[in-house]
């Protein structure tokens, strides 16, 4: 289905929509800062930078509880999360970087053990994604074989047009839903021109390549050259749309407390350290090491897909500009 | 209002006495290693490299956008780099300090480095993109309270001077609009900044003075700072760091500059600096002194507050 809204309609129905009840996550300003996060009102959207964060979180929070205990003398009670209570959610202005690796994520997520925190939100949240007509040089998802005007993942796409409005593309039944619930709202597609797309990085990788290259060089000199001045942050890994590596802890009294999963990554010092004391990833390279292979490797050989979108996030906040654009381009040219 | 250029045509010269420097000390051996500043993909971006062999010296370069402070690389917190011999290292004024810091904790000897210092006009913000031109809008906001343009005491120095006009303090102006802000207002601002921090750690990662081989915050028996990137363990987390450097940090700011969540976390150690100024006419960063201020006690320390 295809349908035109205008602006001053889009914002109507997420106004609609958040006065119903609904959830609408969408990019707003926190503190200075571009993050997908809940609206209080449509005024609050910003839909001109791309978030710092990913939109994964809508599925996949910083932080989440997933069971509470106390303890009275030797009596012991546990609570559930119930992810049945988890809110209806429309998540929208999502770039096609952060639409695009939320079907990559499902593949992991409901692998051998389901995990309904994450499928529940994704079974409850509509996607409306946003064509791109920003970038800057770290932006590289051309070259992972996306496009500023990628469907993927979407339910509902909006390509936005000259002089204002959207086209309005829906891919999914849930994506027919909003649009047939507020049908008063959207109106036949015209003739205006759609805005001209972003322009990112344009050469494309040859992964298989890459990957042919990565099954065979675990060990290579390459890896320090890459990776020495590498400072063991989380950054990148935080601010990507695909990386998904979680811890879970404990925290509370010996009374009461709460078990939650927080984000972990793979550049931490600690995240492989065994309790024996053991590293196996004992020096950043080796760690770094993981994350390209992970991306590139690792999820190709179990989920057939490439852990990357060209989002560029990491480009941009790495404290000692590691670039994984161009690691991956040079190993592509090995 | 227009922006102000910053002069930074010496640094093209800069880059050149480096390069010639490295070179001459890579060859004669008297360095085993160098960290330097090369230049990277992104359009005038820069990113710290490690070279070893004198024909690599030609890859050193001095921009705007070599913003690093790459003393944290010396630091036993990172083991990674080679450290047999002499090691030369390329310094900005405000590096020299964190240097100068680490020599009085006796993490480095002075006689195991060769100082490159750089004649510095100052470095881009990180709210700006690496091909930015550098105006006084576009600095970095340490640069504007600079007072280390010529780092002191370093075995190598173009002789380039640096033109360095008088620019209005970023964090004196911002430190005295949080103090003239009520308790709960002054609150209410660092609740929301940190809410935003997502532990990531990329503030002490890149810390020159977080060289504990494990973190206080890493530790979970006794978990002494709740690791959750929740409110709590989060302001926790930024009020256990800043008291931490409270006398050592000398501005570098990097921790500020590599926050992805913008947290501005350099203006809690300004703030502190500004404290140990007051209290115990401290500086850090000029003198090689074992002991600050909060290490030690003396006679003359304020006691007003025992009563």
């Amino acid at each position: 289905m295809q349908k035109y809204i205008s602006r001053q309609n889009f914002t109507k129905l997420l106004d609609q929509l958040i006065a119903t009840g609904t959830r609408v996550v969408a990019p707003r300003m926190n503190a200075g800062t571009p993050l997908y996060e809940p609206l209080a009102s449509s005024a609050e959207m910003v839909m001109d930078q791309l978030p710092r964060r990913s939109a994964k979180e809508a599925y996949f929070p910083v932080c989440e509880d997933i069971m509470t205990y106390e303890k009275e003398g030797q009596k012991v009670s546990i609570t559930d999360i119930d992810p049945a209570r988890f809110p209806e959610t429309v998540l929208v202005g999502v770039r096609p970087c952060d639409a695009c690796a939320i079907p990559v994520l499902d593949a992991v997520f409901s692998w051998d053990y389901k995990d309904e925190f994450f499928l529940e939100r994704r079974r409850k949240t509509t996607i409306v994604g946003l064509a791109c007509t920003t970038s800057d040089d770290a932006c590289f998802c051309t070259a992972v074989g996306l496009s500023p005007a990628d469907t993927k993942g979407s339910d509902l796409f909006l390509t936005p047009l000259e002089g204002g409005g959207y086209v309005c593309e829906t891919f999914s039944d849930k994506g027919e839903a909003l649009i047939n619930d507020h049908t008063s709202l959207f109106n036949e597609p015209n003739n205006a021109t759609p805005l001209p797309l972003a322009q990112p990085y344009t050469e494309k990788f040859d992964l298989k390549k890459v990957k042919v290259w990565l099954d065979e060089h675990f060990e290579d000199s390459s890896w320090d050259e890459i990776a020495l001045r590498c400072v063991g942050c989380g950054a990148c890994a935080f601010v990507c749309p695909a990386c998904h590596c979680f811890d879970i802890v404990d925290e509370g009294t010996e009374k009461a407390g709460k078990r939650r999963k927080n984000w972990d990554a793979c550049g931490f010092w600690k995240f492989t350290h065994h309790a024996s004391g053991h590293n196996p990833r004992d020096q950043q390279p080796k760690r770094y090491r993981n994350r390209i292979m992970h991306k590139f490797k690792y999820y190709d050989d179990k989920f057939g897909q490439t852990l990357c979108t060209g989002c560029g996030r990491c480009i941009r906040v790495c404290p000692v500009g590691i670039d994984i654009a161009q690691i991956v381009e040079e190993i592509s040219k090995k | 209002m227009t922006s102000t250029l910053i002069e930074t045509s010496i640094y093209a010269a800069i880059s050149e006495s480096i390069q010639a420097e490295a070179k001459r000390i890579l060859s004669d051996g008297q360095v085993s290693t160098i960290v330097g500043y090369a230049a990277a993909r992104r359009k005038g971006s820069a990113q710290p490299i490690v070279i070893t062999d004198a024909s690599d010296a030609q890859k050193l370069i001095f921009t705007p956008a070599c913003v690093n402070n790459l003393a944290v690389y010396l630091t036993k917190a990172k083991k990674d780099i080679p450290k047999k011999g002499k090691i030369g290292i390329v310094v900005k004024g405000c590096d020299m300090k964190a240097l100068t810091g680490l020599m009085g904790e006796s993490q480095l000897k002075r006689e195991e480095l060769y100082l490159i210092g750089v004649p510095c006009a100052g470095v881009l913000a990180s709210t700006f993109a690496p091909s930015q031109e550098l105006t006084d809008e576009s600095l970095a906001p340490k640069c504007t309270e600079c007072d280390a343009h010529l780092p002191t005491g370093c075995d190598f120095v173009p002789t380039e001077t640096p033109l360095t006009p008088e620019l209005e303090k970023k964090y004196a102006v911002e430190i005295a609009r949080l103090e003239a802000l009520t308790p709960a207002e002054r609150w209410a601002y660092w609740k929301e900044q940190f809410a935003k921090c997502i532990k990531c750690y990329a503030c002490r990662q890149v810390c020159p003075f977080c060289f504990c081989e494990q973190c206080l915050c890493d530790r979970n028996k006794p978990q002494m700072v709740e690791t959750t990137p929740r409110p709590a363990g989060n302001t926790a987390w930024h009020i256990v760091r800043a008291m931490h450097l409270a006398g050592r940090c000398a501005g570098c700011a990097e921790c500020e500059r590599v926050c992805p969540m913008d947290i501005p976390l350099n203006l809690l150690n300004r703030k502190m600096a500004k404290e140990l100024k007051e209290l115990y006419d401290h500086e850090a960063g000029f003198e090689v002194t074992e002991k600050g201020p909060l290490t030690m006690f003396n006679e003359k320390d304020d006691q007003s507050f025992i009563k």
